[in-house]
């Protein structure tokens, strides 16, 4: 069979390669084991449900809790899903790219298909929380609620996906992708924000997707407007051992603001004292968490290209 | 009090960095003296990084060496880091917690090198501990001590002077076929060039099936890429009277490389594989049918039809290395370039495959195929090529011809005892590449 070899027109172009992978992909979903990724989604959450659900939505410390306990599953299921998506048929790619493949198709195949699980993730991540009775609010910052949550969901596991998928075109061998990972992964949860850090190093918090992840959460739950209760439980229970003046106990006085109908009232006041300006329910806030999170996306997929782009050059 | 505190603090600064500065002194006249009795250059043993680096290339690990040398450059710079913040202070701390870190990492390459350097200058390995905790010291008496020689000079070997001359006998290009022009192929590395080719001239017609022969490090692979493009060389390459490597995107779907290994998404189909590979190697122009019709051929041609629904990982190791090859003809290329094709195959599987790389240089193609076992398949072929590392390293083409011919040409009865005669005396052969080389210049000039 002779074939037109000489206009380059005449074969497969970007958009059409794109459609191969993508095919390629799903079918590698079913063939692959892939779909595990899901069901592993719902037991993460689960878990999560069952360990700091009571608290989301409900009080300022639960609420902190629950949602840097949310961007961690979400960086999890992220990293879980791309990490060796790549490294692991690197050869496959070389040779390919050498047949003619545009590493942008194939990068491109390769976040649609991602962007499909991690969506689905987020919607599994609500629903087993919601079988876990937690209860949501009913409006976001701008939006319902539900929309804006599966909205940040998605946008935290999407961009933990994308940066697992740099990683893997980065590194040569699942190995050290695997090695690599773990380490991506404390950075992130370190540099969140949810541990105190200081001042010089506050700042790299702002390189992280964790820390975005947790100020939209938070900034949706309406977390400046939650009561803190961490102050009263503690006292609560330490209220007997504590004595103020000539006997009258901690407890005694706590029994009193009880009797007064004034506990909620504290308990609010302790929370608008607590309150952060970067977790304010405000649009600025929630664009800002969404925005850094699409620039990070955007970021590592351009470095994944670009890394990818060299494949020609792996030895043997 | 604090005064006196403040003053041993000052001293023992000052002795640290007395020490410190009397160890690299030591190291670098140790080093400047070993790489006087190795042939590296002695300004090298002054430079931090590039001494650890040719310290490396001295052991013969020069892959070590390139990380050696990342590594203590970064050594160098985190702890210049830790110098810019006060004593005592959580960035301080920080910059040393990481040229520790860099500094285990080193410690365990420069265990690596230091081992392999006593073998180099056979010596107890007992020195490698010598060498990772006291270098300055162990340099110093390995570089001053007449004992300590190694046991070849690294640059040296590569002897430039005994290599075999340059032809410089370009051939001239036929229409039908593919000729190279390869006046050389270079890479550099840390700065340094590296000659992996030279002065490899020929042209193969099409329809003709050829043998790639050569020994360890002669350059098969290099050759292959450089031919194909994949890696480009100072050369000329005319496939079908066009310039390979200025209309390369456009000809490489004429090409076919079928490497050794079997790089197939191992959970898809075999038909999926082939009609992907179909439709990113065929022209969009061609309709479905045509192109589905294309594909059964394939299949069918390397007898895959009865497994087409089947996962690539199911196949036996002989079909999948068919799958291997169906992927590239699926194109139809006009030249088909196989790296090691039988490895792994029994003998009957490996004769079969043979057979059908013959049917398909009938068919006008040009065949060109590495193996190491090349009698058992030797009458299928048409021609052979022999590339062998020259006295200086580099590969270059000891024969390019007729079957029959070459035995006349090297004296000998089988394509084993021909690559015995040009692989280096150092891997068990006769070390008389550069006299083929030459012999085989003058037959073509």
């Amino acid at each position: 069979m002779e074939t037109e070899n000489s206009i380059d027109l005449n074969y497969l172009g970007r958009i059409g390669q794109y459609f191969i992978y993508l095919c390629k992909q799903f079918r590698m979903f079913i063939f692959q084991n892939d779909w595990k990724v899901l069901p592993m989604s719902a037991v993460i959450a689960a878990m999560v449900a069952i360990a700091v659900g009571k608290g989301l939505f409900v009080s300022m410390e639960g609420t902190f809790q629950a949602t840097f306990a949310l961007t961690c599953v979400c960086i999890w299921n992220g990293f879980f899903n791309s990490i060796q998506a790549i490294c692991k048929e690197r050869a496959i790619i070389k040779r390919e790219h050498r047949a003619g493949l545009h590493i942008t198709s194939y990068v491109l195949a390769h976040m649609t298909y991602q962007l499909f699980l991690c969506v689905l993730q987020s919607v599994i991540t609500i629903v087993v929380l919601g079988l876990f009775k937690v209860k949501y609010p009913v409006t976001g910052v701008f939006a319902p609620f539900a929309f804006e949550f599966f909205i940040t969901l998605f946008l935290i596991t999407y961009a933990a996906d994308m940066m697992a998928l740099m990683i893997s075109a980065i590194v040569k061998t699942p190995m050290a992708a695997m090695t690599v990972m773990p380490f991506m992964l404390i950075i992130q949860l370190v540099f969140s924000g949810f541990i105190q850090l200081p001042e010089k190093l506050a700042d790299l918090s702002r390189l992280m997707l964790s820390k975005w992840g947790v100020q939209g959460l938070c900034a949706i739950s309406g977390y400046n407007h939650l009561p803190a209760v961490m102050i009263w439980n503690k006292m609560t229970n330490a209220g007997d051992k504590i004595s103020v003046g000539g006997g009258v106990s901690v407890k005694d006085i706590m029994n009193l603001i009880e009797e007064n109908n004034m506990r909620d009232q504290i308990l609010d006041k302790l929370g608008e004292a607590n309150q952060r300006a970067d977790f304010a329910s405000t649009i600025d806030n929630l664009f800002q968490s969404w925005g850094f999170l699409i620039w990070f996306i955007i970021v590592f997929s351009i470095i994944t290209v670009v890394f990818l782009e060299f494949v020609d050059k792996d030895q043997r | 009090m604090p005064e006196s505190s403040e003053t041993v603090t000052v001293i023992a600064s000052g002795v640290q960095a007395l020490v410190l500065n009397i160890g690299w002194i030591m190291t670098s006249i140790g080093c400047f003296m070993l790489f006087k009795k190795d042939g590296i250059k002695r300004i090298y043993a002054f430079i931090p990084g590039v001494r650890e680096y040719h310290v490396a290339i001295m052991a013969e690990k020069e892959e070590e060496g390139r990380t050696y040398f990342i590594l203590t450059v970064c050594y160098y710079l985190a702890r210049y880091m830790s110098f810019l913040f006060e004593n005592g202070s959580l960035m301080k701390t920080f910059w040393l917690v990481i040229a520790a870190s860099i500094g285990v990492a080193e410690f365990v390459y420069g265990i690596r090198i230091f081992k392999s350097l006593c073998y180099v200058f056979e010596k107890s390995r007992k020195w490698t501990v010598l060498w990772a905790f006291f270098p300055s010291l162990t340099s110093l008496i390995w570089g001053v001590s007449k004992n300590f020689v190694p046991n070849h000079r690294t640059i040296v070997d590569a002897d430039f002077d005994k290599a075999a001359k340059i032809s410089k006998t370009s051939v001239e290009a036929i229409q039908s076929g593919i000729t190279v022009n390869l006046t050389e192929r270079t890479v550099t590395n840390f700065g340094k060039k590296y000659y992996l080719l030279k002065d490899i001239h020929l042209s193969i017609p099409t329809g003709h099936m050829v043998l790639l022969l050569g020994g360890s490090g002669a350059g098969k692979t290099t050759f292959l890429n450089a031919v194909t493009g994949y890696e480009k060389a100072d050369a000329e390459i005319i496939l079908r009277g066009k310039d390979l490597y200025n209309n390369y995107d456009s000809m490489k779907y004429d090409l076919g490389f079928v490497p050794q290994q079997d790089l197939m998404r191992l959970n898809d189909t075999v038909y999926y594989t082939l009609s992907d590979a179909a439709r990113l190697r065929l022209p969009k122009t061609i309709s479905t049918e045509k192109r589905t019709k294309r594909i059964n051929e394939v299949l069918d041609k390397f007898g895959l039809g009865s497994v087409r629904n089947s996962q690539v990982g199911k196949l036996s190791g002989g079909q999948r290395k068919r799958l291997s090859i169906a992927l590239e003809l699926i194109s139809d290329p006009t030249l088909f370039i196989l790296d090691e094709p039988d490895s792994g195959l029994d003998g009957v599987v490996a004769r079969n495959l043979f057979e059908s790389l013959r049917k398909i240089a009938d068919e006008g193609k040009i065949v060109i195929v590495i193996t190491h076992t090349p009698d058992r398949v030797i009458d299928l072929f048409d021609d052979v090529m022999v590339l062998a590392k020259d006295a200086a390293r580099t590969g270059r083409l000891a024969y390019y011809g007729p079957i029959n011919d070459s035995y006349d040409f090297f004296g000998k009865k089988s394509m084993e005892e021909v690559l015995l005669s040009i692989n280096q005396k150092d891997e068990g052969g006769e070390g008389r590449a550069d006299e083929f080389v030459e012999k085989y210049s003058e037959m073509i000039s």
